[in-house]
C-alpha cells in the first residue's frame, strides 16, 4: 500500500465521518420540527401522568429548555455513547429493538442484492449476444413493464395467488412461530419477498449494463478479436465483461439506496420482522427516536457502500480516480 | 480494411441503444391522454357517485351495473378510478413541479457559487440521497403530520429534487462560462436574471425526462404511502387510498379490488416511462 492510496483512504474516512455527522444534524433538525409534546416522544404515556415538578425536571434532564444546538449537543453525546433514546411504541431503547431485527433485513436485502446483480449481468450479456433480435426486444419490453409495477402491488398479487388461493407459501412473517433457526421455514417465508425485490429492480440495472456492454462491443479491440477469429460469445464473456467491471461496481454502489427502499416496502407488505416494517410502524405511531435511528443507520450503510464502491472501482481501474462517471437516474 | 471500417461505422449509427428507435410513443401518449381526459371529466364518464357507500352491494364482483365491481365499503370502483385518478395525477404533477423548481434554483446556485460552497451544496444532496427515498418521505410525512392532498404533494416534492439538482448543476456549470452569459453578467444581470433567461431555459431540456420520471415517482410514492396508511385517508379517493383496502380484499379473494386500480396505476406508469424514454433518446 503506497502513500497515495493511504491518503485517499484517509480522505474517504474523513468524508464518511463528516457525512454521517451532517446526516445526524439534518435528521435531528427534522425531528425537532415535529408537532406535539417532546416529552411524549421520549417517555411515552408516562409523560401524561407527570406532575408539573416532574415535567420541569424532565425538561431539565433532556435539556429541552436549552437552545436547539445545545439540545443537539446533548443528543449526540448520548448517541455516541450508544443511547439513542427510548422507543415511544416499544418502551425500550431503540437500538435494542433495531439490533434484534437487523439480521432479518440484512438477510433479505443481501440475498436480494446478490440475486439482482447476478441476474442483471446474465440478462445483460444475453441481450447483448442477441442484440436487436426478437428475443432481445421481448426482454426489453417485458423488462420495462416489470420495472413499472409498484412493489407493494406486486406483493399483494403474489400473496393473493400463492398464499390465499394456492396456499403453498406463507403470506407474512420471516419464520413460523418458534422456528427462527429452521432454514426451510425461513426460506419458504423469503421466496415471495425476494421475488418482489428482484423484479422491482432487476430490469433497471440490467438495462444500464446492457447499454454499457453494447457501447463496449463497438470498440476497436473487439474488431481485432473478431478478425483473429474469436466468436462473439468469447469476446463478450472474456473481454467486454471484464472492461465494464468498474461501471458494474459503481452501479452496485448507487443502487444500494434504491434496493434498501424496495426492501423496506416489501417488508412492510409481508409484515416481515425487519427494519422496514419497523420504520413504517414508527412513522405511524410518531415514534421519532426510532425513525431518527433508522434513518441514521440506513444512511450510514448507504454512504459506506457508496464510498466502498468508489474505492473498489479506483483499485480496479486507476482512470476512475479522476472522476467517477455513472449515469445516475432516480427511479 | 476500409470496407470493414465502413461497416463498423454503419453498425454504430444503426445501433439502437434503446430497443425502440426514436419513434414517437403514439400508443402511450394516446392511452395517457385517454386516462387523463377520463379523470379530469370524471363527472361525465362515471356512472355512480364514487363517494356513496352502498351497503346493499358490498364487495360485488364486476357486473353490468358496477362495471369494475364495488369495494369493501360498497363504493363503485369504476367511478372511483376516474375520480381518484384526478388526485393521483394532480399529486404527481404538483410534486414533480415543486421538485423541478427546487432543483433548478438549487442546482444553478450551486453551479455559480464559489468552489467550496458548491462542494458543500453537492455533498448535502449526496447525504440526502443516501437516505432511501421512501424512508425520507415517511419521516417528513410523519413530522408534517397532515394528510391532505396538497401537503402530500409538497412532502413528495421536497424529498425528490436531489438527483435533478445534480444534473442542473452540471448543465449550468457549462452554460455559465458561455459568452452570452458572461455578456449578461457584464451588463449587470443578477443571478436571478440569468436564472430566468439563461440557466432555466438551457438546462430544462436535459432534465425534462427526469421531471416526467418524477411524476411517475410521485404517483407511486403517494400510492405506497396511502397503501400503508400514512398518506391519504380512505375518504379521499386516490389510486393509492383505493389500494389501501386491497389488503383486506386479498384475504376475501376479491381480485377486482386489487387488480383493477393496480392495472390503471401500472398502465399510467408504463405510459409515462415510455414518454420519458423517448425524451431521453431525443436529447442524446
Amino acid at each position: 500500500m503506497n502513500k497515495a492510496r493511504k491518503k485517499s483512504i484517509l480522505r474517504k474516512m474523513i468524508i464518511y465521518i463528516i457525512s454521517i455527522f451532517v446526516l445526524s444534524v439534518i435528521v435531528f433538525g427534522m425531528a425537532k420540527l415535529s408537532p406535539g409534546d417532546p416529552l411524549v416522544s421520549y417517555y411515552g404515556d408516562r409523560a401524561e401522568r407527570m406532575n408539573d415538578e416532574e415535567r420541569a425536571h424532565a425538561y431539565e434532564r433532556l435539556g429541552l429548555n436549552e437552545p436547539v444546538y445545545v439540545q443537539y449537543a446533548l443528543w449526540i453525546r448520548n448517541a455516541l455513547q450508544g443511547d439513542f433514546g427510548i422507543s415511544f411504541k416499544y418502551k425500550k431503547p431503540v437500538q435494542d429493538i433495531v439490533i434484534a431485527r437487523v439480521g432479518n433485513t440484512l438477510l433479505l436485502g443481501g440475498i436480494g442484492f446478490f440475486l439482482i446483480f447476478t441476474l442483471a449481468l446474465m440478462l445483460a450479456m444475453f441481450c447483448v449476444l442477441h442484440e436487436g433480435r426478437v428475443i432481445d426486444r421481448i426482454i426489453c419490453r417485458v423488462g420495462t413493464i416489470t420495472s413499472c409495477i409498484p412493489e407493494f402491488w406486486l406483493a399483494l398479487v403474489l400473496i393473493m395467488i400463492f398464499a390465499v388461493n394456492l396456499k403453498i407459501l406463507p403470506a407474512s412473517g420471516a419464520y413460523d412461530i418458534g422456528q427462527s433457526d429452521n432454514v426451510i421455514s425461513r426460506m419458504s417465508h423469503m421466496i415471495l419477498p425476494l421475488i418482489v425485490v428482484v423484479t422491482g429492480h432487476l430490469w433497471y440495472y440490467s438495462y444500464m449494463l446492457r447499454n454499457r456492454l453494447l457501447e463496449e462491443t463497438v470498440k476497436d479491440y473487439v474488431l481485432l478479436y473478431e478478425a483473429s477469429g474469436l466468436s462473439r460469445r468469447q469476446i463478450v464473456f472474456r473481454h467486454c465483461v471484464r472492461n465494464i467491471m468498474p461501471t458494474y461496481i459503481s452501479i452496485m454502489a448507487i443502487s444500494i439506496s434504491h434496493i434498501v427502499a424496495g426492501t423496506y416496502i416489501v417488508e412492510m407488505v409481508f409484515s416481515y420482522p425487519g427494519i422496514g416494517t419497523l420504520a413504517f410502524e414508527s412513522a405511524r405511531y410518531h415514534d421519532y427516536n426510532m425513525l431518527m435511528y433508522i434513518c441514521i443507520i440506513t444512511g450510514a450503510v448507504v454512504i459506506f457502500g457508496n464510498i466502498a464502491g468508489q474505492a473498489v472501482s479506483e483499485m480496479i481501474d486507476p482512470r476512475m480516480r479522476e472522476q467517477v462517471k455513472v449515469v445516475e437516474q432516480d427511479d | 480494411m476500409t470496407d470493414k471500417a465502413d461497416n463498423i461505422e454503419v453498425k454504430k449509427i444503426n445501433r439502437s441503444y434503446g430497443y425502440r428507435s426514436d419513434r414517437f410513443p403514439v400508443v402511450s401518449v394516446l392511452l395517457l391522454a385517454m386516462i387523463a381526459v377520463g379523470c379530469i371529466f370524471c363527472g361525465i364518464f362515471s356512472n355512480h357517485d364514487p363517494f356513496y357507500m352502498n351497503l346493499d352491494s358490498v364487495n360485488v364482483a364486476p357486473n353490468s351495473t358496477f362495471w369494475f365491481g364495488t369495494d369493501t365499503l360498497g363504493r363503485d370502483i369504476y367511478s372511483m378510478i376516474l375520480n381518484g385518478g384526478r388526485i393521483s395525477l394532480f399529486i404527481g404533477i404538483t410534486a414533480s413541479a415543486i421538485s423541478a423548481v427546487i432543483a433548478l434554483v438549487y442546482g444553478s446556485l450551486s453551479a455559480v457559487a464559489p468552489e467550496w460552497v458548491d462542494e458543500i451544496m453537492m455533498r448535502f444532496t449526496e447525504i440526502l440521497l443516501s437516505v432511501p427515498s421512501i424512508l425520507l418521505i415517511i419521516f417528513v410525512q410523519a413530522v408534517a403530520g397532515s394528510d391532505n392532498v396538497i401537503s402530500i404533494a409538497v412532502v413528495i416534492g421536497f424529498t425528490s429534487w436531489m438527483s435533478m439538482a445534480k444534473i442542473v448543476r452540471t448543465e449550468v456549470r457549462q452554460i455559465r462560462s458561455e459568452e452570452y452569459v458572461i455578456a449578461a453578467r457584464a451588463m449587470g444581470g443578477s443571478f436571478f436574471h440569468n436564472l430566468r433567461w439563461h440557466y432555466i431555459p438551457n438546462s430544462l431540456p436535459s432534465i425534462l425526462f427526469m421531471i416526467i420520471m418524477n411524476v411517475r415517482g410521485a404517483i407511486v410514492a403517494e400510492a405506497t404511502l396511502s397503501f400503508v396508511g400514512l398518506g391519504l385517508p380512505i375518504e379521499i379517493i386516490s389510486w393509492g387510498s383505493m389500494l389501501s383496502l386491497a389488503e383486506k380484499a386479498v384475504m376475501s379473494n376479491s381480485w377486482w379490488i386489487v387488480f383493477i386500480p393496480g392495472i390503471f396505476l401500472i398502465v399510467t406508469i408504463v405510459c409515462i416511462t415510455e414518454i420519458s424514454n423517448f425524451l431521453v433518446q431525443k436529447t442524446k
